[in-house]
């Protein structure tokens, strides 16, 4: 195993993990479907492509046409890529994040990402349209010479790190009082609202805080392939990392591991080995693994909805019960 | 303890839908430290009518006040978390989650429950969390689910699950409970349990207003009631008082 | 003002086009209460089914027959199969999306290796240009407008003026009251499913024959702009679902004309996104579009 390809996987996988965690924040824990997902990602992808190229003037850039252009270095990129995907979350989710039936909400997400795809895809000045950008510079490539072994050693451990603060902050809203209210009101949000909770609020919170994850895993992945363009985020790309949800395990951190080393990560794995068989004609291998996707969600969703690792019940230790409990219930209130 | 203002005054409430009439012009007053019933036939508007003073409906026209300050304009949550709470009457239990986290996820002062407090993590909230828990369990204790307490809420039986959600509404300390058809789709047995509960509860001093379709249990329950048909109250005050009015007779009461 | 006159032409040919694929769609929604996202790719199937016997000399417009039939019987395969027991085992409308989703892709994927990627046409393609005024419209063209209101005045008639019609609006409005009143619900829905599916695959031919080539990927395009009538109408009106179709086929080539016929697409799938978020009942409004958690 050469280390390109070594870094190739584990830098996939880390993004796909880093997209999952974030999905299952949004999805999987409170039940926002948010069928535009992947524009968080590239949104991200662009916002640090054109922080870290040169201005579309510089010689070896000229034939491409895009905004920005400031040549940050690294980390700024990676972090422009997260405050990009996050500040996305705001205008569409006050556009969309209201009281309207989940399938309605679903849907006006995925056209929206479609729309997004075609405006970029027609307007050529803003990122390169459908051309896209290519040449995106590599972090610390100022500093460090990017074509050796050890760069792709150093890539992965970036990426590492980011996989680490994503899991951190996943697995402490997931395991909070925060968490189990984003939980309620992805059972019940009707009931969550008469107890007390801003829906609204709450929705959009999770839906900033997952699209700056998005974001981040976006940035990474245009570090390393170098290229980003309308053609790498169209809408199915969404629905890879659903399935990738549904099977892991909805609202497990864990589980959304899991479905992204399964799904997202393993078909391409198995496109890569099929790949080099030659069974058919180039056309066949991605689309029977479309088919597949399709088959195991709903397979999925026919016998185990829950997924592979299930939400964990939470069960509390210690705590003796209070004894004179009436004074509390209807004495004054606290607030 | 009874007094003499109204915890809630609804005045000339209107709820149209569709072009129709829910609610025509409902004016009621809810005093406090005690449990007002509130029956009429199906589809007279009562379901309707609660919703709209929990602001889970928007009312068409017409003015709330609840405790002194106009609520009209409040969205929902803001109402719970002025003490005026509400259960459903269809089953509304968050499934997913144990019947301790669902009384929990109720309680308003825990630290954790901010993007931020997660964040801080464990050693910050779980101080909160620990007694939340101890109050939480006493109430389960008192009504009996304490060894139900891990269990998943949708696992429950109908009666179980009201309990569950008028506890849930306990753990806000409400200072005005409605109740939408408590005893609605329970085991009869439960429906004597549940019964004594919110007898304890009004003689603790809270007050509640119960749409209610049983009425043994409302004349056991509640006083005052009110009688609503068609979207309008046609008549108000003790059962025994009622049962004398012709038109709430012919409209609701059979024999 | 010349140019917004020929738009307006292109407007009758484009509403035309939307509304055989808006109506069977909202009918579909009305009866089932899901949004079935494969609608789209059943239309383009049909479509590449009529080119096949295309293909094989027969005129398109015999063909037309053949993806109709297509669509119906696919159409009815797919409830039959995926959706109903999906919706038996009480799956809530949210989870039928992501089914119908995984259906489209399964489709669309499925057809991949038999189809290509190629840009295809029907021989009939190019036709004679006949002008009235500023207007310039294609045989073609003027005989998707007649057959569009043909076949609406046939939907009309089924339900207003048949049984089955009946059976159907009922049904749409109230499943229980239905079943409870004698009507045999499942026999009903098979109807609609077979009507609505013959509905879908006559659109997809007659969209394919009028945006001169298509491929595999105008699926999407062609869902998204039917939902978009659809859902603009009322969602689960047919009637709605006519209006709808006008309103867009008019703004779409307008625009078209006006700003720039890029964005044609666009700006109908804007329209979806703004009706679903500012006004989600569409112009009639029923029962279903505004139910959210209670």
């Amino acid at each position: 195993m050469n280390t390109y390809y070594a870094a190739n996987l584990l830098i996939f996988a880390g993004v796909d993990i880093i997209a999952c965690l974030a999905l299952n924040l949004q999805f999987g824990v409170s039940g926002v479907v948010n069928f535009s997902f992947i524009v968080f990602q590239a949104a991200g992808a662009y916002a640090a492509a054109v922080l870290s190229m040169p201005p579309d003037t510089a010689p070896d850039y000229s034939f491409q046409i895009y905004v920005g252009g400031y040549q940050l270095p690294f980390p700024l990129p990676w972090i422009g890529g997260a405050v990009a995907g996050g500040l996305l979350a705001l205008p569409i989710g006050l556009v969309v994040l209201r009281r309207l039936r989940a399938d309605y909400q679903a849907i006006a997400l995925l056209v929206t990402s479609i729309i997004a795809n075609t405006v970029i895809n027609n307007a050529r000045p803003v990122l390169n349209g459908a051309a896209g950008l290519v040449l995106v510079p590599q972090p610390l490539d100022g500093v460090v010479n990017t074509n050796t072994n050890s760069y792709q050693y150093l890539y992965i451990g970036l990426t590492a790190i980011c996989v680490a603060i994503v899991w951190f902050v996943a697995a402490r809203i997931v395991n909070s009082p925060y968490g189990r209210t984003l939980r309620a009101m992805r059972e019940n949000e009707l009931a969550a609202s008469a107890l007390g909770k801003n829906p609204t609020a709450l929705k959009m919170v999770i839906f900033i805080v997952g699209g700056a994850i998005a974001g981040l895993s976006g940035a990474i992945l245009v570090g390393f392939l170098q290229v980003w363009a309308p053609s790498t985020w169209l809408y199915p790309e969404t629905i890879i990392l659903f399935a990738a949800v549904i099977v892991g395990g909805r609202g497990n951190n864990v589980g959304a591991i899991l479905g992204a080393l399964l799904v997202p990560l393993g078909f391409e794995e198995v496109t890569r080995l099929l790949g080099r068989m030659n069974i058919g004609p180039p056309t066949l291998i991605p689309a029977v693994e479309w088919v597949c996707i399709g088959l195991l969600i709903l397979g999925f969703l026919w016998f185990r909805p829950k997924g592979v690792v299930p939400e964990q019940r939470r069960v509390f230790p210690g705590a003796p019960a209070v004894e004179d409990e009436t004074r509390w219930v209807v004495g004054k209130r606290a607030r | 303890m009874p007094g003499s203002e109204p915890m809630l005054g609804a005045r000339d409430i209107h709820r149209h839908f569709e072009g129709m009439h829910a609610v025509d012009g409902v004016s009621i007053e809810v005093m406090p430290g005690r449990i007002t019933g509130l029956i009429g036939p199906n589809g007279a508007g009562k379901s309707t009518y609660l919703a709209v003073l929990a602001g889970t409906l928007p009312a068409s026209s017409g003015s709330i006040v609840f405790q002194g300050e106009d609520i009209t304009r409040l969205p929902a949550y803001q109402r719970a978390r002025r003490g005026l709470v509400r259960t459903f009457q269809l089953p509304s239990e968050f499934g997913q989650l144990t019947v301790l986290e669902n009384l929990l996820v109720a309680a308003p002062d825990n630290r954790g429950e901010s993007l931020l407090g997660a964040l801080l993590g464990k050693r910050y909230w779980m101080p909160d969390e620990t007694r939340l828990v101890a109050q939480a369990r006493s109430l389960l204790k008192r009504f009996g689910l304490l060894p139900k307490e891990s269990d998943y809420a949708a696992m429950l039986s109908g009666g179980q699950k009201r309990l569950v959600e008028i506890m849930r509404a306990l753990m806000l300390r409400p200072r005005l409970l409605l109740l939408d058809e408590p005893m609605s789709g329970v085991h009869p047995s439960i429906v004597n349990e549940i019964a004594g509960y919110l007898e304890q509860l009004r003689d603790d001093g809270l007050t509640i207003l119960m749409v209610e379709h049983e009425l043994h249990m409302v004349d056991r329950l509640c006083d005052p009631v009110i009688v609503m048909a068609q979207g309008k109250v046609i008549g108000q005050g003790s059962m025994a008082a009622l049962r004398r009015q012709p038109e709430v007779v012919e409209a609701y009461l059979v024999g | 003002m010349s140019l917004l006159i020929a738009a307006f032409g292109f407007g009758l040919v484009s509403m035309s086009v939307i509304a055989l694929a808006a109506v069977g769609f909202t009918m579909q929604f009305g009866i089932t209460n899901m949004i079935n996202l494969a609608y789209g790719e059943v239309m383009i199937a049909s479509a590449f089914v009529a080119y096949y016997l295309n293909q094989a000399r027969v005129s398109v417009w015999i063909a037309m027959l053949g993806g109709a039939a297509f669509g119906a019987v696919f159409s009815f395969l797919i409830n039959r199969f995926v959706y109903t027991p999906f919706q038996r085992k009480g799956t809530a409308l949210l989870g039928m999306v992501i089914v119908s989703l995984a259906v489209s892709l399964m489709i669309a994927n499925a057809m991949l290796p038999i189809v290509g990627y190629f840009s295809v046409a029907y021989r009939e393609r190019f036709s004679h240009l006949l002008r009235f005024g500023e207007i310039a419209l294609t045989v073609n063209q003027i005989i998707i407008i007649v057959l569009a209101v043909a076949v609406m005045l046939a939907v009309h008639a089924l339900l207003r003026y048949t049984r089955l019609g009946k059976a159907m609006r009922a049904t749409a409005a109230n499943p229980m009251l239905a079943r409870n009143c004698g009507i045999p619900t499942h026999r009903v829905i098979d109807a609609v499913w077979l009507i609505t599916g013959s509905l879908c695959g006559l659109a997809g031919v007659v969209a394919a024959l009028d945006s001169d080539t298509f491929t595999i990927a105008s699926g999407a395009t062609f869902l998204i702009t039917a939902l978009a009538a659809a859902v603009l109408g009322g969602a689960g009106q047919p009637y709605g679902a006519m209006i709808g179709a006008v309103i867009i086929g008019l703004v779409t080539e307008l625009s078209a004309a006006v700003w720039s016929p890029d964005y044609k697409q666009v700006v109908a799938f804007a329209i979806l996104v703004l009706v679903m978020v500012l006004r989600p009942q569409g112009l009639l409004a029923k029962r279903g579009a505004l139910a959210a958690a209670g």
